[in-house]
């Protein structure tokens, strides 16, 4: 698998679900990112990520529904003098919330591949020359990023032991400080054995160079043609926008527009499974 | 020619008035040389000068001359002595850049430029020599503590250092990976390359070192291989009432247990001790006698009363300003009488009960780990890996707290590769 190629399919998604407010064509990218994910990763890969993206959803529907208070379609009212939650429920709000949740959830699978599918030193090898240096360094924090999550746990335990409990948000500090300072510290030992092994000592080169085989290619062109198409559809009006307010619509759905969705296709039948 | 010289150097960290290095003078020869001293001495500074660590990447302030590979170190940066002198440190987990052995053991040759098309056969002949070939197309998340301290090992050899300098490279590593590493260290020196390795276990290397130097309180000077003394002890009193126990326990990951129908006791005034190679379930153990860690099958009980708990990375606990505060934090949550003066007495710290714990030696670090755990009264008392990074002075403070605990009452829990600290304390070894 090829990281231009991801890097070029995600993109795509990316710009499709950015540009346009249409739920409909939302969806077609989220259920594209899906597919190509659930073949490549397979389910059981994607639980934590699928449950991430239905939290982050759940609580962006849930924000817009108490906060926005526009739209005709009341569903009930809570008391004005109630502070903060006070105004009207409505249908719009709601549909609103979930149209920002197909945007969230299609963003973020779009963007899974590259911790799903590729390794640090894919996403690396495939960077401009110019940007060697800055990707291996990005791609080494990476690597600790596993470190510090264990971290948190080992210090949670620990200071439970010694008799912290949480008590409100600063009683967090007694385990957040310290998995801060260990994460620094972590960083810092890595620097050193960077610097210890010659990083930065002058022109680098590279143990692999990816080569953008047939399959790569084959993404890359269906992303082309994905973006141009949805762009183009936009330009001539077929890709119209979507608004919830002041009263609930059924977003308008062109058939051109969902033809370039359906390029985001192309790596089902082009990458393999990884395992 | 020698390996390195050093003469007259001074070196004190940023923000630190004593030095930690005080006028050392000394040559280091080829052939292996063991540095060898107590935790906090500088001994990691001194091997750290050796690559110029110390003084470009550290700060600090220094004076006098250092050599090392033939090349000035003080007018060198570590990124170009890289290329002579390559540095394997401690922890094999925070060293690592890329995912998989032979990207990790190509990095530095992309970094010093080294063409494409020879670094097959360089990632070939440095695993070879590190004992790492059967590891190359691995993943590093998938290898033990051992297998990857070789595969740093074998990352600095793929650059044709000079000099080979290893910081304690077992510090983190159960017997028999500790072994392979200091295999492939000895093996080095019959390859001719010069090697300098800090490291409290002595014995592998007691009869191939070329060299000794001793360093203590920032002075270096010729020395022998210390001869290591078991501390003895004697117990009083035969074991009292059970503390904890585990019936017919499972527990770990659901789909992958760890531990799998033990049944255990801890009695007061009795000390177990949990041996194993790493991941046959010693800390699973150990948390689930916590509580922290719930059984997936079984039943787990303890007593009323403070449970104190030291866990693999000391770093987990400390977040005090100083190491006096650390201990008093404990006391002040279980106060008892007990100041914190006579504790940090106990592990040796008064010296540096002042100081900011993580600015302290690794082996000082988990001294003050220990003392913030088992200050005071605890019953039930679990160390993973209590003695890990600690010179033979500290082991000996260590098993007389030990003692005094068991002797008070506690019932004490050690998951331990350490032999010595088993063969002094433990009323019974639980093998798993």
């Amino acid at each position: 698998m090829n990281a231009r190629a991801v890097a070029a399919w995600s993109g795509a998604c990316l710009v499709i679900v950015l540009t346009t407010s249409n739920p409909a064509y939302k969806a077609a990218v989220l259920c594209a990112a899906f597919t190509v994910l659930a073949a490549t990763a397979g389910l059981r890969r994607m639980r934590r990520l699928l449950l991430s993206v239905a939290l982050v959803g759940f609580f962006d529907v849930l924000l817009n529904f108490m906060s926005a208070h526009l739209g005709l379609t009341v569903l009930f009212t809570v008391p004005y003098a109630v502070p903060a939650f006070g105004g009207t429920y409505t249908v719009e709000g709601l549909a609103f919330g979930v149209s920002g949740a197909l945007t969230i959830a299609a963003a973020l699978l779009a963007a899974a591949p590259f911790s799903l599918l590729l390794a640090p030193h894919d996403v690396m090898d495939a960077l401009p020359r110019v940007l060697a240096s800055t990707g291996t360094a990005i791609a080494a924090s990476l690597n600790l990023v596993p470190s510090i999550a264990r971290s948190f746990t080992d210090v949670a335990e620990a200071q439970r032991m010694r008799g912290w409990r949480p008590r409100g948000p600063g009683s967090w500090a007694e385990v957040l400080v310290p998995v801060v300072l260990t994460g620094a510290e972590g960083s810092i030992q890595l620097a050193e054995s960077m610097e210890a092994r010659g990083f930065g000592s002058g022109p680098r080169t590279a143990y692999q160079r990816p080569r953008l085989g047939r399959s790569g290619r084959f993404v890359i062109a269906g992303a082309a043609v994905a973006v141009a198409g949805f762009l183009a559809s936009r330009a001539a009006g077929w890709a119209v926008d979507w608004y919830a307010y002041p009263a609930l619509q059924a977003p308008a759905i062109d058939p051109r527009p969902l033809v370039a969705c359906l390029f985001l296709f192309a790596p089902v039948m082009a990458w393999r499974r990884r395992g | 020619m020698a390996a390195a010289r050093l003469t007259d150097l001074t070196y004190a960290y940023t923000r630190s008035d004593t030095p930690a290095l005080d006028r050392v003078s000394l040559e280091v020869g080829d052939g292996l040389t063991l540095v060898v001293g107590p935790s906090g001495g500088g001994k990691s500074t001194l091997l750290r000068v050796l690559n110029g660590l110390v003084p470009h990447f550290h700060g600090g302030r220094i004076s006098g001359a250092a050599t090392s590979a033939g090349v000035d170190v003080i007018t060198t940066p570590t990124r170009l002595l890289a290329r002579k002198v390559g540095f394997v440190f401690q922890d094999p987990e925070l060293q690592a850049v890329y995912d998989t052995v032979e990207r990790e053991v190509a990095f530095g040759l992309e970094n010093i430029g080294v063409p494409t098309t020879a670094m097959a056969a360089r990632i070939d002949e440095a695993l070879t020599e590190a004992g790492a070939t059967h590891l190359r197309g691995r993943r590093l998340s998938t290898l033990s503590g051992g297998e990857r301290q070789r595969v740093a090992l074998a990352s600095v050899l793929a650059m044709h250092p000079q000099t080979v300098v290893l910081d304690e490279p077992t510090s983190q590593l159960d017997p028999e990976g500790a072994a392979r590493v200091l295999e492939a260290t000895v093996r080095l020196k019959e390859l001719g390359r010069a090697v300098v390795i800090s490291e409290h276990r002595f014995d592998a290397l007691r009869d191939e070192a070329d060299q000794v130097i001793a360093v203590d309180g920032g002075r270096a000077t010729a020395g022998d291989v210390p001869e290591e003394q078991s501390p003895v002890t004697t117990r009083r009193g035969a074991p009292g009432d059970e503390v904890w126990s585990l019936r017919d326990v499972t527990a770990g990951f659901r789909d992958h247990p760890v531990l799998d129908h033990v049944d255990l006791v801890g009695r007061q005034g009795e000390v177990v001790a949990l041996v194993g190679p790493n991941g046959a379930g010693k800390t699973t153990l150990l948390r689930t006698i916590t509580g922290a860690l719930p059984p997936l099958a079984g039943t787990v009980e303890r007593c009323p009363g403070r449970v104190a708990y030291l866990p693999q990375n000391p770093a987990a606990l400390l977040h005090q300003p100083t190491v006096r505060a650390e201990v008093e934090l404990t006391l002040r949550r279980s106060p008892n009488g007990w100041h914190a003066t006579p504790v940090l007495e106990e592990f040796g710290l008064l010296h540096v009960a002042g100081r900011y714990p993580r600015d302290l030696s690794s082996g000082e670090r988990q001294r003050a780990a220990l003392a913030a755990v088992l200050a005071g009264h605890p019953v039930c008392v679990l160390l993973d890996e209590p003695t890990r990074g600690m010179d033979a002075r500290a082991r000996g403070a260590l098993v007389t707290v030990v003692t005094r605990l068991r002797d008070e009452g506690a019932s004490v829990v050690l998951a331990t590769h350490d032999m010595m600290l088993r063969d002094a304390v433990a009323d019974r070894v639980v093998a798993l």
